[in-house]
């Protein structure tokens, strides 16, 4: 009789390379971030050049936290600068014919709103890299301030509750969808509650960056600034998925597919009741937010049905 | 392609001058975007590129500070890299030219000044470069087109010495020097590669490889962060010596010399010293001749050096003179004088001595700094050298 040999997860599969982080990283208590970036590392491999700014993942990438380190090769830049500067690494390595996987990781405020231009530009160029962008749906380092990755009616320090305005007043900037405009090799949405998924999806961006840019966006809750509990942040991942509110798909070399199809949608209530920045929403808020919701995702159908 | 490499003389424009001395020594990384009256380097650089007469990555970024933030990463992963610039785009990429100076990457950087601010300041004058003044760069600036190819290879020779690492800004004046055309000493590749092989023979710089774990921006705070500073000012420090002994290397290898941070033109005679820079400094020199002539103990000395400013060198030049003028191309705002007025102002307890300075504000925004200003602003520093009250500050015309 054959030993039982225990099956791993399936998402261990994937991890070609050793954590490259130490122990004990510097993130809030539940963060997602940690998960997050272990998960690059095990995948990317030691080959990696991790470009990144000022913001949640600095202190940890990029040192300003001693008790914190990693194993790879990083470079710090300014908020406008993470495409531009990863795109001279990238074109220095192919000079000198020296293998490297080149990564951007940000949040969505460098991504989307202050490192857009240089991100389009690059993409435009078809630069060889990784672009990673951890969406947590505002500039949560300098203060739970507004994106244009905050979705409609979502209070943040600067979009606050009042008497006059509940919230932010637009949706968001759909980056993802914007990015697989750009006729690169491939994009992906991602998130931390599906990371089979997201796993497949690192590797093959990793293998499409060595024909040019691959761009990931990353579904990555806040706890503080979204005010949920500690234990809840892979729940809020699972229910953005569930309720088409953040729906994984890719787009590889021009073909759009859903990664993760889901039968019966939720409502989007069951979405914003676990998160405190949308608990002033009324029932025409949530109406007009479902709405927002259903648009976004009639238009992944349709790109994913040519 | 053996045309380019072969060493010849041409009429050409101070911008194709600058490209020329690019491509002579051969950058890794190219990054650049077009303004005028910067364009042609850009242009000029992509045909060669096109032509596979140059090998370089060539990156055709969307925006300057892209193309300085693109030169900066290329730079700390051990290319040689270079773009070029002017004005609004020069400033444009400020926060990203305080990470290159700050990360001590020698990356080499042509900027054609040209006038902010205005959507009509389409026309030369410094004070582009006057913006950028204390980002931590090394500043020079040319006279002439051949100049500007000479500085261009002496730029890199600079930038990327073991005991400097800093990066280098070559000005020259928009219009009057980047349309000039002159003839020109084009040398050979093989003749640079021979005057740059000396950076071969120094320790290898520090530069982000992967798979080493080694981070490039993490100063930190507190001790890591002034130490970083301290020596970033130290080696601004021994830029001086090195920007004479590298000016007189190339007069060895190529036969011009222009004599490093400065030139101190028949000023060891002379009552009476001009101060100025760029290509205002040809027609000063035919005044200073016509007057010498004419009996008048007249110097001038042309600054090359502006960051870090030639203090010693300057001051020995100046000490025991009877009057100073300067002649400035762009303003100081605050000390309601030029930059080089200013500048000049604050050695004077290094010459040790209070010397009587003028300061004229010329050649703004495309005025002409003709030999009639130049010859009223000598009148002006013979009078005060003579005891005469004088003004401070004159805007010619």
């Amino acid at each position: 009789m054959a030993a039982k040999i225990k099956k791993l997860p399936k998402v261990c599969d994937y991890f070609q390379n050793e954590d490259q982080f130490s122990s004990g990283v510097a993130y809030c208590a539940g963060c997602t971030l940690e998960l997050h970036a272990r998960m690059v590392s095990k995948i990317m491999g030691k080959e990696t050049v991790i470009v990144g700014t000022p913001s949640c993942s600095a202190p940890v990438l990029n040192g300003q936290n001693a008790a914190a380190w990693h194993k790879m090769g990083h470079y710090a830049c300014t908020m406008t600068g993470v495409a531009s500067s990863a795109t001279g690494l990238t074109r220095a390595y192919q000079k000198a014919g020296t293998d490297a996987t080149v990564v951007c990781f940000t949040g969505d405020g460098c991504a989307q709103d202050i490192g857009f231009q240089t991100l389009s530009g690059a993409a435009e160029r078809n630069e060889k890299m990784v672009y990673i962008c951890y969406d947590n749906e505002g500039y949560m380092n300098t203060g739970i301030q507004r994106s244009s990755a905050t979705p409609y009616s979502v209070a943040t320090s600067t979009t606050p509750v009042g008497k006059a305005r509940k919230g932010k007043e637009t949706g968001s900037k759909n980056l993802p969808l914007i990015m697989s405009l750009h006729d690169i090799p491939y994009v992906a949405t991602a998130t931390l509650s599906h990371l089979e998924d997201y796993a497949k999806k690192l590797t093959k961006a990793k293998e499409k960056s060595k024909e040019g840019f691959a761009y990931v966006h990353v579904f990555c809750p806040c706890l503080v600034g979204w005010k949920i509990p500690m234990d809840s942040s892979i729940q809020v991942c699972r229910a953005a998925v569930r309720t088409n509110f953040f729906p994984l798909w890719e787009c590889e070399d021009g073909k759009y597919k859903i990664t993760k199809e889901i039968n019966k949608p939720k409502p989007i209530a069951d979405l914003t009741q676990l998160m405190g920045k949308y608990n002033h929403m009324d029932e025409q808020m949530l109406a007009n937010f479902q709405q927002i919701v259903d648009r976004r995702f009639n238009v992944l159908q349709t790109l994913c049905s040519i | 392609m053996n045309a380019l490499a072969d060493k010849h003389v041409k009429v050409i424009t101070g911008n194709a001058a600058a490209a020329h001395g690019a491509r002579l020594c051969r950058p890794d990384v190219v990054a650049a975007y077009p303004i005028t009256p910067q364009s042609e380097v850009v242009e000029q650089l992509a045909k060669w590129h096109a032509d596979g007469s140059i090998d370089c990555e060539y990156v055709t970024v969307e925006g300057e500070n892209s193309a300085q933030n693109v030169v900066c990463g290329a730079s700390m992963a051990g290319s040689r890299a270079y773009t070029a610039t002017s004005s609004y785009g020069l400033v444009y990429m400020y926060d990203a030219m305080l990470n290159t100076a700050g990360y001590r990457a020698p990356v080499v950087m042509v900027n054609v000044n040209r006038e902010p601010p205005g959507i009509h300041a389409v026309c030369s004058g410094q004070q582009d470069m006057i913006c950028v003044r204390d980002s931590g760069w090394v500043q020079l600036i040319a006279e002439n087109c051949q100049e500007i190819l000479d500085l261009s290879i002496q730029a890199f020779r600079l930038a990327e010495d073991h005991g400097i690492q800093l990066p280098v800004i070559l000005n020259y004046d928009g219009y009057y020097l980047s349309y000039l055309a002159e003839a020109v000493n084009i040398p050979s590749v093989a003749e640079v590669d021979d005057y740059l092989s000396i950076l071969k023979t120094q320790p290898k710089r520090p530069t982000l490889i992967p798979g080493q774990g080694i981070g490039c921006g993490s100063h930190g705070i507190g001790p890591g962060f002034v130490e970083a500073r301290k020596k970033h000012m130290d080696a601004l420090d021994r830029v001086y010596q090195m920007v004479d002994d590298i000016d007189a290397e190339f007069d060895q290898a190529f036969g011009r010399g222009y004599g490093g941070q400065l030139e101190a033109y028949r000023c060891e005679d002379a009552d009476i010293i001009l101060v100025t820079s760029g290509s205002a400094v040809g027609t000063a020199r035919t005044v200073v001749n016509a007057r010498r002539e004419a009996g008048i103990k007249v110097g001038l000395v042309k600054i090359r050096l502006f960051r870090p400013w030639p203090i010693q060198r300057l001051a020995r030049v100046l000490k025991g003179k009877k009057a100073i003028g300067i002649l400035d191309r762009s303003l100081c705002f605050g000390w309601g004088c030029g930059p080089l007025h200013m500048e000049t102002k604050a050695i004077i307890p290094t010459i040790g001595e209070f010397i009587p300075m003028l300061g004229f504000i010329d050649g703004l925004a495309n005025m002409d700094i003709t030999k009639e200003h130049i010859d009223k602003m000598i009148d002006d520093i013979y009078s005060a050298s003579k005891g005469n009250s004088y003004q401070e500050v004159t805007w010619l015309p």
